[in-house]
């Protein structure tokens, strides 16, 4: 259509009020038309201008996508499901770090600026290093409270909320166990968020989100009742922890924690407090330790060879381990190692 | 992006600028490591400062650590043999005291290191300014009154001045970052004989600090270690081409 009007537009026409948008990049045109009319070259350099116009529109086209960047790698995994190929979805994170401390780089900031919409997990995992990032980026549409901000952690219930916040008594997260991603049972109200979340501000594409997002449920359906079904047969072991990361997996399983290997959250353990767990251990019982890939795991194994416990290093994020490729083998994953 | 990157830039300009002087000095006396002391006395007082009254006071507390760690340097200077020594166990006491106080916090390892090292990519504009405005004021006192002052005085208004600005650069730039700015320029200075040293030294700070800035936003590098990398690596090279040969090609 834009094609044809433009082939078919006469020179002469080019300085009326249909001027089209691009007659600004023609300002050689005026000069030529002064000298003998050369129909062919002119059809030639309109040709050119039409490549050059659909050239030009090419980036237009992509940006037209919703540009969506969350923290952690798992949220755009499931972003993703929901978005297809409508939106562009970047994390900031690596799968293979700790959560709670990210090392900025200049591209976190330089995608903070460009997004429209920046999905966090939210419940203080983030209060280490987003921030100051928002604060540089200064995008206002995806500043906390802004409609280009979504904080997943208010989709579900968290755990563990303490009732008042002191220091002494390890609560520094005063929202409650910021780690809820990591039970299966909760990934689809956070897909829900996000589906709505998309479709308010891309309503263009609402119908394609909705019908993606309809067989990912289904997907998801299938596959966690398979998970389910597995993890059930964990129901009643004991388990010691590095840090409770899966507190809300082993509390819907009945899996029973028994200790955990850091004294208080994000403190490397102790003397003492490994003569603590050795108490526990030497009581008999305990099935598994769980491990995290990116702390220590010196005190895991001290312990594992000592009792002949099996240590159970567990992916916590889409990309921790090379299985983990998405939210749906990062389970896939836990369930299997759990099963060993 | 620019603007981010003008505004570490500066910082990094900033920092030189006094740093490269202290940075001189402290080669000269052979007391390189004060600033990782002193660095690490004001650390701790941070951390004091966050575990016994949840984060208040927390620059005089940690200024009074950092000063109380200058004159400790000070008065050994006088009195002991083995200064390097001295300030290295100082360095240590500093590095594990922290640990041992926030051992008893939650993530409170996390939460001190976002107080302190902050990243030299999140300093805003006028945080800059205003440091480049003491600084330069600070620079001034020293240019005018430290040939005039001889013996304890000398040194106590070097520290003194020494403690005040590595407090405040440390909570700019981080502890590494600062250590780097203060003994890569200087160093290299010092290969060049000759006068006009700290106006070398500048200018090779300058060089440096723009390659490392560039090279991060050119590769997407965390920019704090890119700093220290460059300027680290720039020194350990010229310190190793050798003297003589140097001079023989010119």
């Amino acid at each position: 259509m834009k094609t044809k009007s433009l082939r078919a537009l006469p020179e002469t026409e080019t300085s009326t009020a249909q001027k089209p948008p691009w007659a600004a990049f023609s300002r050689f045109s005026p000069r030529r038309r002064s000298k003998k009319p050369n129909t062919h070259h002119a059809a030639s350099v309109l040709r050119f201008a039409v490549i050059l116009a659909l050239l030009l529109w090419a980036p237009a086209l992509y940006a037209g996508k919703l540009k969506v960047v969350t923290t952690y790698p798992y949220i755009a995994s499931i972003t993703e499901q929901i978005g297809g190929d409508r939106i562009k979805v970047d994390h900031l994170a690596r799968g293979d770090y700790d959560p709670h401390t990210i090392v900025p780089k200049p591209s976190f900031i330089a995608r903070l600026r460009r997004a429209d919409l920046l999905i966090i997990s939210g419940a203080q995992l983030e209060i280490g290093w987003l921030p100051p990032l928002l604060r540089q980026a200064g995008n206002p549409t995806v500043n906390p409270g802004a409609k280009g901000f979504l904080d997943l952690s208010r989709s579900v219930r968290l755990i563990d909320v303490p009732k008042s916040v002191s220091r002494e008594q390890g609560d520094i997260h005063p929202d409650g166990n910021p780690h809820y991603y990591l039970d299966p049972n909760n990934i689809p109200l956070l897909a829900r968020s996000i589906l709505t979340k998309l479709s308010a501000l891309d309503s263009r594409n609402a119908g394609y989100y909705r019908s993606r997002h309809g067989e990912f449920a289904k997907l998801w359906n299938a596959k966690s009742a398979e998970w389910n079904r597995k993890l059930a047969l964990l129901k009643g072991k004991k388990v010691i922890e590095y840090h409770k990361n899966f507190d809300y997996l082993l509390r819907r399983h009945g899996i029973l924690l028994a200790g955990t290997i850091e004294p208080l959250p994000g403190i490397p353990p102790t003397s003492r407090h490994i003569e603590e767990l050795e108490k526990i251990m030497s009581g008999g019982g305990i099935s598994f330790i769980l491990q995290d890939v990116y702390n220590s795991d010196d005190a895991s194994r001290h312990l594992s060879k000592k009792f002949n416990v099996p240590m159970v290093k567990l992916p916590h994020d889409v990309g921790a381990v090379p299985a983990a490729e998405g939210i749906i083998s990062l389970f896939d994953e836990i369930v299997r190692r759990l099963g060993q | 992006m620019n603007d981010i990157l003008v505004s570490a830039f500066f910082l990094s300009l900033v920092l030189v600028g006094i740093h490269a002087f202290f940075g001189l000095e402290v080669i000269r006396r052979g007391i390189i490591f004060t600033d990782l002391a002193i660095g690490q006395m004001a650390a701790l007082g941070a951390a004091m400062s966050l575990f016994f009254l949840d984060g208040a006071l927390i620059y005089p507390v940690s200024l009074a650590f950092a000063l109380l760690g200058g004159l400790l340097i000070a008065w050994a200077a006088r009195h002991t043999d083995n200064l390097e020594a001295f300030i290295g166990l100082l360095y240590a006491f500093g590095i594990s005291a922290v640990y041992i106080v926030l051992s008893k916090s939650a993530h409170g390892m996390e939460e001190f290191q976002r107080l302190m090292a902050s990243d030299i990519l999140f300093t805003p504009l006028e945080e800059v300014i205003k440091t480049a405005v003491i600084y330069t004021a600070l620079g001034a006192v020293l240019f005018f009154l430290y040939r005039r002052f001889e013996g304890f005085w000398k040194d106590a208004l070097f520290f003194t001045a020494f403690a005040v600005t590595v407090t405040s650069s440390v909570k700019l730039a981080g502890v590494l970052i600062v250590f780097s700015l203060l003994v890569s320029p200087a160093l290299i200075a010092l290969r060049f004989d000759g006068r006009f040293m700290l106006i070398k030294a500048w200018a090779i700070g300058t060089v440096a600090n723009l390659a490392a800035i560039i090279a991060s936003y050119k590769l997407d590098l965390p920019t704090g270690y890119t700093v220290v990398f460059v300027n680290a690596l720039f020194a350990i090279a010229v310190s190793m081409v050798p003297r003589r040969r140097r001079e023989a090609a010119q």
